[in-house]
């Protein structure tokens, strides 16, 4: 607990950070509305929403600001004490590479090597199941969606799927 | 007399073939959902977003009523039999039904679980039967500024119950509505906040942003932690409670009833609330208090029942007025706008089918969870032996897919990813997700209505104060802004908060 409370005016003040990243939303926000145009009272412009809501998020934001200073909050490390922090980041790492190989690879060629990822590396499940449900369920859902719902999924550069 | 017309007509539409396959549909998986820990009805209901649009609108809207409502049934064998919530309306059915499990009586704690839904939800439907029309006919009468303020209220609800700082909740909120207002402006056709990007001008769509926070961030959450399950493993028996078990369970159920009905109908509200409150209102009314917490059978009738009476009373203003009062019942907007449809006042005249079919749908379904949930509680035990480590991967698999089949676009799976990423980081620094989404639905509707009465009352902004509805809707919403500064209304708040992405 002494971890949580010791972090009033430090830069680890996991509060703080979320007061200003909310703050700098807000003050987008704000700026975003009043580029759109707010108009008038009697008639709105596109912005008008934006820009009051904007006003909002950062009112928000202060009060979560004051708060995290006058009362201190856990640090970033607290948040993630005693847990397998390491585990998301991995899942996290494959999706962006799996987002990022969909189109150039096509679902079959990505998913695959996502599911054998994901099945090994979040709690070790033994090869003779990986490899089965890794090639058995994409490839399954893959005949499913497009010979009996007809949906095209991604081919990616070698057109296979 | 034209109430049993109308409920004859929607038996007709209810019971054919293809309505009683999708119902079944929707209650097997909502039962699976609520027995998974791990994945909520939010989550699988996104999931099957898509596929509703295969079928008529009937169907699509059946199915995903009964994930809703099938998945309040399941959630109580988890939390009877593993101490997990299934879902969060049901947290507090594991403090006496996981305990009355370990005495042996795991049978007559989920056969009173399954029966107090059972009656709740037959209740809930009848008296959806008798208010949504009546409400309707009131909700005619509603102008812009009465949609703005009750939207506003319903916002503000959430924010109060939700867990945690009222600030953060009411960011998020604020977030919500300028996710919402992303693409062309409905009046200007001005593009706002896209960026450049193409695929932004029709907005972001409401599936991948509900996968993201609420499938992948919870995956996510959950591979932090090793789960530890203590599955009762003796034989279950005795489903069948015995007649001191009815005598003590009949007033917390008819009680439960009642309160979680009211709680559904009130925007923000929902099941969660109405099993934590009727849970609190049995051990305040018990002569013997100290039996709760050690297996007291009250301690399921009662929040059991108050869970499954708000997800009936839930569906009113939804059907009535056109506001989802919870997340849930956003995506079930999503799926009736998908169809082209839109829940409000005069759905109920212009299209009867639709609205009967559901609600004699949900008391079809509320039949099948009673077989599916006792004679076939064998089944789910098993279920439950299904390890993580492979369930993970396939719900991260199934989202993917999901959300590229509800628009054949590359996009909205990085959009996915993306808001998934954000709402771990989001739950960790103490961010609900629930205000958001709601907002995201909600956002262009009140931007809408608001700037539609600035315009009708030519910026008169009394308008908001001298119609009577919009004029309480807002005095509510600010008392409930203002109360947690009161030390006493904060120490109650933090009592009632709930979790809604659990």
């Amino acid at each position: 607990m002494s971890n949580d409370s010791d972090v009033k005016f430090r830069l680890n003040n996991s509060e703080l950070w979320g007061g200003l990243i909310g703050l700098a939303l807000g003050g987008f926000v704000i700026w975003s509305g009043l580029k759109l145009k707010l108009g008038t009272i009697n008639d709105p412009g596109s912005g008008y929403v934006l820009f009051y809501t904007g006003i909002l998020m950062c009112l928000f934001a202060a009060a979560i600001i004051i708060a995290a200073l006058a009362e201190g909050g856990p640090s970033f490390g607290s948040r993630w004490q005693n847990t397998r922090w390491t585990k998301p980041v991995i899942v996290i790492a494959c999706l962006v590479a799996f987002a990022f190989s969909l189109d150039t690879f096509g679902f079959l060629l990505s998913s695959i090597p996502l599911m054998v990822l994901l099945l090994r590396l979040i709690d070790p499940v033994r090869w003779q199941l990986t490899i089965p449900i890794a090639l058995l369920v994409p490839l399954g859902m893959w005949w499913i969606l497009k010979r009996l719902l007809l949906i095209q999924l991604p081919s990616g550069i070698f057109e296979i799927g | 007399m034209d109430t049993l017309i109308n409920v004859a007509h929607g038996f007709g539409v209810a019971l054919l073939p293809i309505n009683l396959l999708y119902c079944f549909i929707g209650v097997f998986i909502g039962t699976l959902v609520g027995v998974l820990p791990g994945i909520g009805p939010i989550s699988a209901m996104s999931l099957l977003l898509p596929i509703t649009l295969s079928g008529t609108p009937e169907s699509g809207i059946i199915m995903m009523a009964g994930i809703y409502y099938g998945s309040m049934y399941g959630g109580s064998t988890t939390s009877i039999l593993v101490n997990i919530p299934g879902e969060a309306a049901s947290v507090v059915t594991c403090i006496d039904g996981h305990q009355m499990a370990k005495q042996g009586r795991a049978g007559p704690a989920l056969g009173i679980a399954a029966f107090g839904s059972f009656i709740a939800g037959t209740f809930a439907l009848v008296a959806l039967m008798l208010v949504a029309p009546k409400l309707a006919s009131i909700a005619i009468a509603f102008g812009p500024a009465e949609y703005f303020s009750l939207m506003v209220l319903g916002l503000v609800v959430l924010t109060f119950l939700t867990q945690g700082s009222m600030a953060k909740a009411l960011l998020m909120a604020c977030v919500g509505v300028v996710l919402g207002l992303i693409g062309l402006d409905s009046i200007t056709a001005q593009p706002r906040l896209t960026f450049g990007r193409v695929e932004l001008i029709d907005g972001i769509g409401l599936v991948p942003v509900v996968m993201g926070l609420f499938g992948i961030a919870e995956v996510l959450l959950n591979t932090e932690q090793v789960i530890k399950r203590d599955i009762i493993n003796t034989r279950i028996t005795h489903l069948l409670p015995s007649r001191a078990d009815w005598k003590a369970s009949a007033g917390p159920m008819s009680r439960g009833t009642i309160m979680g009905f009211l709680l559904g109908i009130l925007p923000g509200g929902g099941a969660v609330v109405a099993s934590f409150g009727s849970y609190a209102l049995e051990k305040r009314l018990s002569k013997t208090p100290e039996r709760f917490g050690n297996g007291a059978i009250e301690g399921v009738a009662g929040p059991e029942a108050a869970n499954n009476a708000a997800a009936g009373g839930a569906f009113i203003p939804l059907m009535t007025l056109g506001i989802p009062p919870n997340v849930v019942m956003a995506l079930l907007l999503g799926a009736f706008v998908i169809h082209g449809l839109q829940p409000g006042p005069l759905m109920i005249t212009q299209n009867p089918g639709l609205f009967w079919g559901i609600v004699a749908s949900m008391y079809i379904g509320n039949l099948m969870l009673l077989v599916l949930n006792l004679p076939m509680i064998g089944m789910w035990v098993q279920l439950l032996k299904l390890p993580y480590n492979i369930l993970f991967p396939l719900i991260i698999l199934f989202t993917i897919i999901g959300v590229y089949c509800s628009s054949n676009n590359v996009f909205d799976v990085y959009v996915m990813i993306a808001f998934g990423v954000i709402g771990y980081f989001m739950r960790k620094l103490g961010y609900e997700p629930a205000p958001l989404v709601l907002a995201f639905v909600l956002g262009p509707m009140l931007e809408n209505n608001l700037r539609k009465s600035l315009i009708l009352s030519q910026g008169n902004l009394t308008t908001f104060i001298e119609r009577p509805i919009s004029a309480a809707c807002l005095a509510l919403a600010i008392v409930l802004l203002v109360s947690p500064l009161l030390p006493a209304m904060r120490k109650k708040r933090e009592l009632v908060a709930l979790d809604e992405g659990a």
